[in-house]
C-alpha cells in the first residue's frame, strides 16, 4: 500500500485567457472506505493565489497551517502580498527541507501574477512530494487520479479559454477522471481566478 | 486355408474378402427385432413415437423408457438393444452440455448426431495400452429429433455410425410396412397435429396389440417449447382424434 | 496489470530465486460499439524496457464478424490469437459455419480460465457484430472474466483514454459514447450511439493524445472497422487509406485504416 493513496484525492489546475482554474474532489477516505464527502483540499493563500494539497490527509492540515504561517511572516516582513512565483518557491523549499522524511503531498498552485507592465497573467505550478517544481503552460495534475486527469485534460484543454469555458473544461475533466478513480470523487470543488474576482462552485458528482 | 464366413465373424473389426464387416451387419439386423419407432418432421416441429411391447399384464408399462431427452431442444427415440442406447444418449447429453458451456449456444442437431455416431465405431478399439472400452458394435438405432437455427430436423443413426436426415422414418420390427405408409402419407405442408395422428396410425397398423395410451409413447420437439413427452391426457386426446 | 509473480514474492517476503516468465510490452488497444458497426484500434509500438519495435500489430481479424485485440505480454497475446483461430477453424469444420460473436466470447472465457494458474498475460478486447446486427465489445481479464461493453480501452494508456472517451458527448447536444458513465448496471438498454465518422475521429484523437503523454504508445495506429450485414459505407469510402479485408461476400464487411503516430 502506498501512503500517497491512503486517503485518496486529486487536484488539477488549468490556464485560460486572463484567468486560471483549480479544482479538486471532495473525498476523504481510509483506503477503500469513504469517510467524508466534504474534505476541502484547496485553500486560498492570497486574494489571487490558491493552493491545492492532494495526498496524505494529516499532511494536508499540517501544510495548510505551515504555509499560512510562512505566508503571514512573508507579508508582515515584506509589507506586500506574496507573488505566485515566489510562493511556488516557498512551497518547493519547504518540502525539500524534509527531503529524507517528506510530507506526502504533491501541491498544485494556481494564481494570477503581476507583470512588469502592471497587468496580471495566469500562473500555475505543481511539485512532487520533495518540492521539484513543474511550471507548465497548459495544465498540471496531481493525486490518485492524476493519470486519468492527464488523459482527459490532454483531450479537452485548448489555449485561451474564457473563464466560463475554462470552468466547463476543468469541471468535465475532473468529473470524468474521478469517475474512473476509486480513491477520488464524492463531489468536486472548482475555483476560477480572474483579474478582478474568484468564482467558486461546488459540483455534484457520482457518489459511488 | 479357405476361411468360411463364420471365421470372419470372430474379429469384430476384420473385413471379409468381400469387404464386409459381419458384426456390424448383424448389429443392424438386431434392430429389426426391436419395437417399431416412427419419426416425422414438419415445419412446426418433429414428432417421435414408439411402441412399447408390454409382455406381461404384471409389467408397469410406464417404466418402459424408449424416448429420452438429450437437451431442451433435442429428443431421441430408440429401437433395438435399448440398453446400448444409454451409453450413446449419455454421450449426447454430455456433448450438448459441453457445447452450451464452452460456446453459450445450443448445439445443432447435426452436430449432436455426429457426436453420437463418432462413438459407434469405437468397438474393439484400444488406445495405447488401455483395454478397449467396447467389445462389440451397438445393437441400437436412434431417431434424433431437434430444432436449431436451420429449423426442425430428424436424423437416423445406425450401428455402422452412418447418419442420414429424413422427413419421416420408421425403424424396428415393423419398419418396412411403416416406412411404406409414411412414404404414402407424408407431405411437406403437414401440421404438427397431422403428424401426431400419422405416427400413431402407422404404429397402429404394425402393432399386434390394440393401440392405447399404455403401449405407445409420443414426444415432440417444437421451436417454442422444445422437447416434451406427451402426458397421458394429451396422448389420449391424440388417440381419440385418430 | 498487477504482476502476479512479484505479488506472490512480496506476500512471502522472500526475494524469489526465479525470473518471471512474463514481460509487459506496452501499447494500448481500444474498441467502440456502434448500433450497426464497431471500431477496434491499437497502436503498433511494442516496447521491451527502453527498446522498441515500430510495427507489431495487436489487432487481428478472426472472421468477417469478429476482430480480436490483445494487449500485455505480446508473446502470450500472439499465441492466444493463434489458439482462438485454431478453435474457430475446428468449429467451422464441426458445425459448418462461422462462430457467432457471443460464442467466441464464451469460448475465450473457457480458454483463458483453463490457464487459471499459469495465465496468458493478456488483456483481450473482442469486438464485432452480433447475430442481431448490433455492434458489440467484449472485454476480458487475463483469466477469463468478461462483460459486454460499449466502449473500452485496455493497456498502458487505459487510464488516459478511458475517462476521455467516457466524456465524449459534446457535453449537452450529442448523445454520448458511454452515456457519461452513468448507466445503471441493471438496465439492459445500451447508451445511444455515435455515427461511424465521429467514432473514427474520436479514436484517432484518443491515440494522438495518449502518444503525447505515454512513452509506450506511438509509432503507428491500426484501426479495424466492421460493418453489419447490408449497412452502407457511412463515409468509409472517402476515408484515405481505408482498405477492405472482407473474406466472404454478402455478409459483414471488415476494413482497415492505418495512421502514423509520434515516433519519439
Amino acid at each position: 500500500m502506498s501512503i500517497m493513496e491512503y486517503n485518496g484525492g486529486s487536484v488539477i489546475a488549468m490556464v485560460g485567457k486572463d484567468c486560471v482554474a483549480i479544482a479538486s474532489d471532495l473525498r476523504l477516505g481510509n483506503q477503500a472506505l469513504g469517510v467524508s464527502s466534504n474534505f476541502q483540499k484547496i485553500f486560498p493563500v492570497t486574494d489571487r493565489i490558491y493552493l491545492g494539497l492532494p495526498g496524505l490527509a494529516t499532511d494536508v492540515t499540517t501544510l495548510r497551517e505551515l504555509f499560512r504561517y510562512r505566508v503571514n511572516m512573508y507579508t508582515v516582513k515584506e509589507e506586500r502580498d506574496i507573488e505566485p512565483e515566489t510562493f511556488a518557491h516557498l512551497v518547493s523549499s519547504t518540502l525539500y527541507e524534509r527531503r529524507f522524511g517528506p510530507f506526502f503531498i504533491e501541491p498544485v498552485i494556481a494564481g494570477m501574477s503581476k507583470t512588469p507592465a502592471g497587468g496580471l497573467k495566469p500562473f500555475i505550478a505543481a511539485t512532487d512530494l520533495i518540492g521539484c517544481l513543474n511550471f507548465a503552460k497548459d495544465f498540471v495534475v496531481a493525486g490518485t487520479a492524476s493519470s486519468k486527469l492527464f488523459g482527459v485534460a490532454e483531450g479537452l484543454w485548448e489555449p485561451d479559454l474564457e473563464p466560463e469555458d475554462l470552468f466547463e473544461t476543468i469541471s468535465q475533466t475532473m468529473l470524468n477522471a474521478v469517475d474512473r478513480d476509486a480513491y477520488s470523487g464524492w463531489g468536486v470543488m472548482v475555483h476560477v481566478i480572474t483579474k478582478d474576482k474568484v468564482i467558486s462552485r461546488t459540483l455534484k458528482g457520482r457518489m459511488d | 486355408m479357405f476361411l468360411t464366413r463364420s471365421e470372419y465373424d470372430r474379429g469384430v473389426n476384420t473385413f471379409s474378402p468381400e469387404g464386409r464387416l459381419f458384426q456390424v451387419e448383424y448389429a443392424i439386423e438386431a434392430i429389426k427385432l426391436g419395437s417399431t419407432t416412427v419419426g416425422i418432421k414438419t415445419d412446426e416441429g418433429v414428432i417421435i413415437a414408439v411402441e412399447k411391447r408390454v409382455q406381461s399384464p404384471l409389467l408397469e408399462s410406464s417404466s418402459i423408457e424408449k424416448i429420452m431427452e438429450i437437451d431442451t431442444h433435442l429428443g431421441c427415440a430408440m429401437s433395438g438393444l435399448t440398453a446400448d442406447a444409454r451409453t450413446m444418449i449419455d454421450h449426447a447429453r454430455v456433448t450438448a452440455q459441453n457445447h452450451a458451456f464452452t460456446y453459450d449456444e445450443r448445439i445443432k442437431v447435426e452436430s449432436v448426431t455426429q457426436a453420437v455416431c463418432d462413438l459407434a465405431l469405437r468397438f474393439g478399439e484400444s488406445v495405447h495400452d488401455e483395454d478397449a472400452m467396447m467389445s462389440r458394435p451397438f445393437g441400437v438405432a436412434l431417431l434424433i429429433a431437434g430444432v436449431d437455427e436451420l429449423g426442425p430436423q430428424l436424423f437416423h443413426t445406425d450401428p455402422s455410425g452412418t447418419f442420414v436426415r429424413y422427413n419421416a422414418k420408421a425403424i424396428g420390427s415393423g419398419s418396412e410396412a411403416a416406412q411404406a405408409e409414411l412414404q404414402d402419407k407424408w407431405h411437406s405442408k403437414m401440421t404438427l397435429q397431422e403428424a401426431q395422428i400419422l405416427t400413431l396410425r402407422v404404429l397402429k397398423q404394425v402393432m399386434e396389440e390394440k393401440l392405447d395410451h399404455n403401449n405407445v409413447q409420443l414426444a415432440q420437439v417444437t421451436p417454442d417449447k422444445g422437447f416434451e413427452i406427451l402426458n397421458e391426457t394429451r396422448l389420449k386426446s391424440v388417440i381419440d382424434l385418430m | 496489470m498487477p504482476d502476479m509473480v512479484s505479488l506472490s514474492r512480496a506476500a512471502s517476503g522472500q526475494p524469489s530465486q526465479f525470473k518471471t516468465p512474463y514481460s509487459e510490452n506496452g501499447g494500448t488497444i481500444l474498441a467502440v460499439a456502434g448500433s450497426r458497426f464497431c471500431v477496434v484500434a491499437g497502436d503498433t509500438r511494442r516496447t521491451d524496457g527502453y527498446s522498441q519495435t515500430r510495427y507489431a500489430p495487436k489487432v487481428f481479424r478472426l472472421t468477417d464478424k469478429a476482430v480480436l485485440a490483445v494487449n500485455g505480454f505480446s508473446a502470450d497475446g500472439n499465441m492466444f490469437v493463434n489458439k482462438v483461430r485454431q478453435q474457430l477453424e475446428w468449429y467451422r469444420h464441426g458445425h459448418a459455419r462461422d462462430m457467432p460473436l457471443h460464442e467466441i466470447a464464451r469460448l475465450m472465457q473457457t480458454m483463458l480460465y483453463a490457464r487459471r494458474f499459469f495465465p496468458y498475460y493478456v488483456s483481450n478486447i473482442l469486438s464485432g457484430i452480433e447475430e442481431d446486427g448490433s455492434g458489440a465489445v467484449y472485454t476480458f481479464d487475463s483469466v477469463g472474466s468478461y462483460e459486454r461493453d460499449t466502449c473500452r480501452v485496455a493497456g498502458a494508456a487505459q487510464s488516459f483514454m478511458q475517462p476521455y472517451l467516457d466524456n465524449q458527448d459534446d457535453w449537452y447536444t450529442r448523445p454520448s459514447v458511454h452515456y457519461k458513465n452513468q448507466r445503471s448496471t441493471h438496465s439492459s438498454s445500451r447508451p445511444t450511439q455515435l455515427p461511424l465518422s465521429s467514432v473514427l475521429s474520436l479514436v484517432m484523437d484518443s491515440f494522438v493524445n495518449a502518444s503525447e503523454r505515454h512513452v509506450e504508445v506511438g509509432d503507428g495506429l491500426e484501426i479495424y472497422v466492421v460493418l453489419a450485414k447490408g449497412s452502407s459505407l457511412q463515409g468509409l469510402e472517402k476515408l484515405t487509406g481505408a482498405q477492405e479485408v472482407t473474406a466472404t461476400s454478402d455478409g459483414e464487411r471488415v476494413f482497415t485504416v492505418r495512421r502514423s503516430l509520434r515516433r519519439d
